[in-house]
């Protein structure tokens, strides 16, 4: 299921997209843009739109501007499982752009093909340098083409460490024998963060089900960790091969998320200033701001309060990834004065703050603060799962009984399991 | 750090060999454009928060966000907020113009990101739409001299490539 946050981020009708789609890139003025066209028109599952992307893929000017929207035309075209534009698309599979033959191949994957030439084309691409060679095995599998193992065999020693995952994962889905997929798992804890959240989504496509407590553990952003979580106790439970009480632990301290439960793989050389930590809380590698946020949580929780709100106010409203850490730690120093910035991000509806919600959530129950429950009471009517589960872990905390009255009825299984607990 | 500098060396040590003409032609070009690149790079570097600002808002200025509740940028005053993502590509951007190579990129920005983009159904064309912004806004030599100008939307374009 596409998560449909972002979709209608530009405003134009269909009709104004393909008009924008088809003109020449000669005719745009400086400030029209073709790309976002063809990405737009993933909101429109029409004839009208898929002609109108196929048409771009016709055109093969090779020119940057254009190259760009062939391949978003060949993605939408994906996202929409156009099976029309398989023709098209696999005449893509030979093309020396690399981008456009990985999103051909990718769009593939999408459209579903069961045509033996396809899917032998497809796999002689692995023999191709300088392609990603990742997308190519997903698709390979995700399209069951088992005369391909041999060839993906040849990718499990990859010095590539997110190709060797997903070679690695493959070969045990093809081949039956899951014994290998320790080293898949082991790739959690690697240096590299490329390697670390690759691996996470080939544990997702084996449904490995015993790699979940290590996934909990893993240091990359939590978005990554719950949506494997989520993914990994959606299918397992519907299939009846693992149940709620197996996952609720893992799935606790993934949203709790605080750096005690991770493996942290980064170490200071030297001690670090409070300056220093507090950047740290914006880097991108959020292994690097779990250790942060563990290094100021221990050693520096007397000045954190006053730091925290000087970042916050200077940059850290308007940064998605620290705002997010800031929430966190607001809460397990429970700091009193830090309740409306909590409340506030609690009901922040932008998308790329969304995370914020949950961590607001939880940090106002270890505030203790009961103000809090109807608030966080009324947060059980959004739609997002997430939210409504660490609303469910805070209430647990402040004492709110009436949540779990609302969340039994919830639509989602997980909300209901919980509540029921 | 990949760079013209390690990927010789490296292609030379893993074949047993010392560097050959070529390669050092490769080095010296690299090197000759060196005060071009860093010329860009403390430019940048000086005018991130604008140069980033610009952009973002560029992107969301001729098709605007719509502004339904809970959808990105519901509140006027908060559009800004996506500056963390192109601020990020700037900023590997600048080491890229130090390295001489595009190894930051490929390593910190690239590596992954297609996927991830995908996987979590997050929009590239934001992204894609600031970075060319920036590539037509810069000017020289007001902004920067033509060289430096040169080697600063090269590695745009590379980032405008790699992320559509």
């Amino acid at each position: 299921m596409a998560n449909k946050r972002f979709f209608n981020i530009f405003n134009l009708t269909e009709a104004e997209a393909i008009d924008l789609l088809d003109t020449p890139c000669d005719k745009l003025a400086e400030d029209e843009s073709r790309y976002v066209a063809a990405s737009h028109l993933i909101n429109f599952p029409t004839e009208a739109s898929i002609n109108a992307l196929l048409r771009a893929i016709d055109n093969d000017d090779d020119e940057l501007d254009n190259r760009i929207v062939r391949r978003k035309s060949i993605e939408t075209l994906g996202k929409l499982q156009a099976k029309q534009a398989l023709p098209a698309i696999r005449k893509c599979l030979v093309e020396a752009d690399c981008y456009t033959v990985e999103n051909a191949v990718w769009a593939i994957g999408e459209i579903g093909t069961e045509d033996p030439q396809i899917l032998s084309e497809i796999a002689q691409i692995l023999e191709r340098e300088g392609q990603n060679h990742r997308v190519i095995i997903h698709t390979l599998v995700k399209l069951d083409y088992k005369p391909a193992v041999d060839r993906i065999q040849a990718f499990t020693e990859s010095t590539d460490e997110a190709t060797a995952s997903a070679a690695i994962s493959a070969v045990c889905r093809f081949t039956g024998d899951y014994t290998q997929m320790e080293r898949v798992i082991a790739f959690l804890f690697h240096p590299n963060r490329n390697a670390r959240r690759a691996c996470i989504q080939d544990l997702i496509d084996a449904n490995y089900y015993p790699a979940i407590p290590s996934i909990a553990r893993c240091p990359v952003s939590i978005v990554f960790r719950l949506r494997a979580i989520r993914l990994l106790a959606d299918i397992g439970v519907e299939r009846g091969e693992i149940e709620f009480s197996e996952i609720r632990s893992s799935l606790e301290k993934t949203l709790y998320d605080h750096p005690q439960d991770l493996e942290l793989i980064h170490e200071y050389d030297l001690p670090p200033t409070m300056e220093f930590l507090i950047r740290q809380l914006y880097e991108t590698d959020f292994g690097l701001c779990y250790l942060a946020t563990q290094t100021i949580l221990d050693e520096r929780a007397s000045e954190a309060p006053a730091a925290l709100s000087a970042t916050y106010e200077e940059e850290a409203y308007n940064d998605y990834g620290a705002h997010y850490h800031v929430m966190k730690i607001i809460g397990w120093l429970k700091y009193q004065p830090g309740y409306e910035l909590l409340i506030e991000a609690l009901n922040n509806r932008e998308p790329q703050f969304q995370k914020s919600r949950a961590a607001a959530a939880l940090a106002l129950g270890e505030l203790g603060d009961e103000r809090a429950i109807p608030l966080l009471v009324a947060c059980l009517e959004t739609k997002i799962w997430d939210l409504k589960y660490a609303v469910l872990m805070a209430l647990d905390k402040l004492g709110g009984t009436s949540g779990c009255a609302i969340a039994a009825n919830d639509d989602d299984w997980l909300i209901r399991a919980r509540a029921a607990i | 750090m990949k760079s013209v500098v390690t990927t010789v060396i490296a292609a030379a040590d893993a074949a047993g060999r010392f560097p050959s003409s070529s390669d050092l032609e490769s080095v010296q070009g690299s090197i000759q454009r060196a005060a071009a690149r860093l010329e860009a790079a403390e430019k940048l570097a000086a005018n991130l928060d604008n140069v980033a600002k610009e952009a973002y808002d560029a992107c969301i200025k001729k098709y605007g966000y719509l502004n339904n509740a809970g959808e990105a940028n519901e509140t006027q005053v908060k559009k800004d907020k996506c500056l963390r993502d192109i601020k990020h590509y700037m900023r590997l951007i600048n080491y890229c113009l130090i390295v001489g190579g595009t190894g930051p990129l490929d390593e910190w920005g690239i590596a992954g990101g297609r996927e991830v983009y995908r996987a979590l159904d997050l929009p590239t064309a934001p992204y894609v739409e600031a970075l060319r912004f920036a590539r037509t806004r810069g000017c020289a030599p007001r902004d920067m001299s033509t060289q430096a100008l040169v080697e600063y939307n090269s590695l745009l374009d590379y980032t405008i490539n790699s992320l559509s």
